[in-house]
């Protein structure tokens, strides 16, 4: 057995991280850790955490990380996003949230946040903050499946993992079919096309993570210092 | 099949009607040592030869190491099982009744390189040699280009031939070449009008990410109303700078050791 | 007069021969309504009288992604060029038009917006996500319905391709199965999909369809009906232009036989991280 465990929005809370890491050493057969983006915010310091992260702890699983929203929004006000900056989260939150963002990251840590990649393409699944669309892009059990299955395609994955939304779903497509009829100037054609069997997987936020196995598909919604919540398949 | 003792043959024939594919063909399947010679041919009114800079020697010489080049004379007697293997592109056949008569020039040349063939064989009228691409030419024009030091961009290489053989620059009858890629790999490119599609050849012999490729690379074109200048000035587009190259051979050189390799 | 018939051009790309065939052609069928889908200008040897007879005829249009070329500069997506030849002939065509266009018709650009509506017809260059974006006949059925009923349309008229077709999406349904945290067992669903139409209007001035001729579609306001209409023009004509304006001669040579000025890169779902 070869787990994944997926956590996102830490937002610099190291204390959380540290739960996590004992959870995950009390589960068997985790062996990789992917932090699918929002490391930071504005709500604490987030130096420790991000050392924490840059220079993991013996016995902690090291961890893969990705960018997401909030430090999209960092690089750009801080200049790594050509002539943006961060003028949704000034629209959201106001001059206040920019603020308290940027006090809240060290300097010497923005060339590594900078260097960090958008997504991870695992086997045949994509390991993204929002989705491939948009960084902010919020997929959830009622976003329209037609929406999900775009970004599956663009992807061409057959899994999903997103976090921006937050919940912890997983949404499968398991039927359905479409007629696609085309002319052109060299004549007419018809088509079926079939809905393929994927799945987009939202891994929760904060305290809320999930663990996955590649192998048997099998999916854990977990909640940092409980037992699994992963509602019995009938 | 050749009998085992040392012959000479003299092998021409038209542009494109296949007479260096017949020669690799019959030189490979010589169990014995083998030399090979592309005689300078001559040109006529109206029918230009395609300046020979070492093509059709560099693609034989990749493919067969121990071949021989008779450019230079052999300073000891041949082999009893030799086989040596002329090359000439010859417009016009010898008249009929004296079928093996060698043109002063060329026999000239021979002389110079104390050669004496045993056989002179021409495509198109000999059946030892096939015939079906052998054409009749009454105008033809010749244009090269030496690409000595150059390395293509490929997917402009595949451009460039698409438009160069489907007559965006006059119309080819004949094309070839020996062309470097980024990657060290070289190959020889092969269109004739009768054909259905153009060749591309790999070499065998990979050169290494250092710099630029010191092998013979050349283009040579044959047809009517050529337009040179617009060759000259798409080509241009297509070959890499020195950072672009260095850009490609960098990763290359970190994965492998240092020395010349084969593919 | 066709009251209920209207024509969409696009990618005239500075062929003023094929747009004058093209217009010619629209009214002698009577059509009086004409939408344009942007790429005015780009390779192509008359920019400025192009853009002038957009202009006098006060043809709504969008903003196709050599428009904004123009406006912005080459820091626009450049990843559509898949060989270096291309990319030279390119920013050849780029730096060439940029150079001969009046500021007045750069300004017409510049004022071009991204969309144009007219009730449940959306009218794009390349996609509703991205000037840059192909919509290939061949792409994801889904996705390409996804296109269309994101951006709150029933048919969606585009470029950008140079390949004309009409593409209808129907009788689709997607079923789900959803479990959540928290909750007891998943739940099952099944979305039935609306019917959608993508139109592509091909090219007036650079046809990629194996064809010289120009192409531009006819769509029926009240049947629905869409007509892919060809139209011959006198190639001869903008061959010579593009060598009296010093442009590449091969470029010449590739529109006289109907392949595109410069390649573009195979990726169809690209779409410009810019």
């Amino acid at each position: 057995m070869e787990r994944w465990a997926l956590v996102s929005g830490l937002r610099g809370d190291l204390d959380l991280y540290e739960r996590i890491q004992r959870d995950l050493s009390t589960q068997r057969g985790v062996e990789s850790l992917f932090v699918l983006g929002d490391l930071i915010g504005p709500e604490r310091n987030c130096d420790a955490l991000l050392e924490r992260l840059r220079q993991p702890k013996r016995g902690d699983l090291k961890p893969d990380c990705i960018y997401g929203w909030w430090e999209e929004q960092l690089l750009a006000e801080r200049g790594y996003r050509g002539d943006q900056n961060a003028q949704v989260l000034r629209r959201e939150h106001g001059d206040d949230a920019v603020d308290a963002l940027l006090k809240a990251v060290d300097e010497r840590h923005l060339p590594w946040l900078a260097s960090l990649q958008f997504g991870f393409i695992e086997l045949d699944c994509a390991l993204i903050h929002g989705s491939s669309a948009d960084i902010g892009d919020r997929l959830t059990s009622e976003t329209s499946p037609l929406i999900l299955l775009d970004r599956l395609t663009r992807l061409d994955v057959n899994r999903l993992f997103t976090a921006r939304s937050g919940q912890q779903f997983r949404l499968e497509l398991t039927g359905g079919a479409i007629q696609s009829h085309v002319k052109d100037t060299a004549g007419e054609q018809q088509q079926e096309q079939a809905v393929p069997k994927r799945s987009v997987i939202g891994i929760g936020q904060g305290a809320a993570f999930s663990l996955y196995d590649a192998a048997t598909d099998r999916l854990d919604f977990m909640r940092a210092g409980e037992p699994c919540v992963t509602p019995r398949r009938t | 099949m050749l009998e085992t003792m040392s012959t000479t043959w003299l092998i021409s024939g038209p542009p494109g009607c296949g007479k260096t594919s017949w020669i690799l063909n019959t030189l490979r399947d010589h169990p014995g040592p083998c030399g090979y010679l592309r005689l300078k041919g001559t040109s006529q009114e109206g029918l230009e030869q395609g300046c020979d800079a070492g093509i059709d020697r560099t693609w034989l010489q990749d493919q067969i190491p121990s071949l021989e080049d008779l450019s230079t004379p052999q300073p000891s007697p041949a082999a009893a099982d030799r086989i040596n293997l002329i090359e000439l592109q010859q417009f016009q056949a010898p008249p009929e009744e004296a079928p093996e008569a060698i043109d002063p020039a060329i026999r000239s040349q021979l002389d110079t390189l104390q050669l004496r063939p045993d056989r002179c064989l021409l495509f198109g009228r000999d059946p030892e040699l096939p015939g079906q691409d052998t054409l009749a030419f009454n105008r033809l024009e010749a244009w090269s280009l030496s690409l000595h030091n150059s390395v293509w961009d490929p997917n402009s290489l595949s451009s460039f031939w698409f438009e160069l053989v489907n007559g965006a620059y006059g119309d080819v009858y004949r094309a070839k070449a020996l062309m470097n890629l980024p990657d060290g790999r070289a190959f020889f490119c092969n269109w004739m009008v009768s054909q259905q599609g153009s060749q591309f050849l790999p070499l065998e012999r990979v050169e290494p990410p250092h710099g630029r490729p010191k092998r013979s690379s050349e283009l040579v074109v044959q047809g009517k109303a050529l337009n040179g200048i617009g060759i000259q000035t798409t080509i241009d587009d297509c070959l890499i700078s020195d950072d672009v190259l260095e850009m490609h051979q960098a990763p290359m050189r970190d994965q492998q050791p240092e020395s010349t390799h084969t593919r | 007069m066709t009251p209920m018939a209207h024509a969409v051009i696009s990618c005239l790309h500075a062929n003023l021969a094929a747009v004058e065939a093209v217009l010619e052609d629209i009214d002698r069928q009577g059509i009086e309504t004409i939408t344009c889908l942007g790429d005015l200008v780009g390779y192509g040897p008359q920019p400025n009288e192009v853009v002038q007879l957009v202009r006098e005829r006060a043809i709504p249009t969008c903003q196709g992604c050599w428009d904004e070329d123009i406006i912005d500069g080459l820091n626009a997506c450049e990843c559509s060029y898949p060989s270096q030849l291309a990319e030279r002939r390119g920013h050849r065509a780029h730096h060439w038009t940029a150079e001969q266009m009046t500021d007045e018709n750069k300004a017409f650009l510049a004022s071009l917006p991204m969309t144009l509506r007219r009730d449940r017809l959306l009218f794009v260059h390349g996609s509703p996500n991205s000037q840059h974006e192909y919509l290939l006949p061949d792409m994801s059925a889904f996705a390409a319905l996804e296109r269309v009923e994101t951006a709150g349309a029933d048919t969606l008229f585009c470029g950008h391709t140079h390949q004309p077709y009409v593409r209808e999406l129907s009788g689709g349904s997607i079923r789900v199965t959803v479990e959540q945290a928290g909750s007891e067992g998943a739940t099952e669903q099944e979305l039935t999909l609306p019917m959608r139409r993508i139109v592509n209007a091909g090219s007036v001035g650079e046809p990629r369809h194996g064809d010289t001729k120009a192409t531009y579609v006819i769509h029926n306001d009240t049947s629905g009906e869409v007509t892919i209409r060809e139209v011959e023009y006198d190639v001869a004509k903008t061959c010579q232009a593009i060598v009296d304006a010093g442009l590449p001669e091969v470029f010449a040579w590739r529109l006289s036989h109907g392949f595109e000025y410069a390649e573009r890169a195979d990726d169809a779902s690209h779409v410009c991280e810019r």
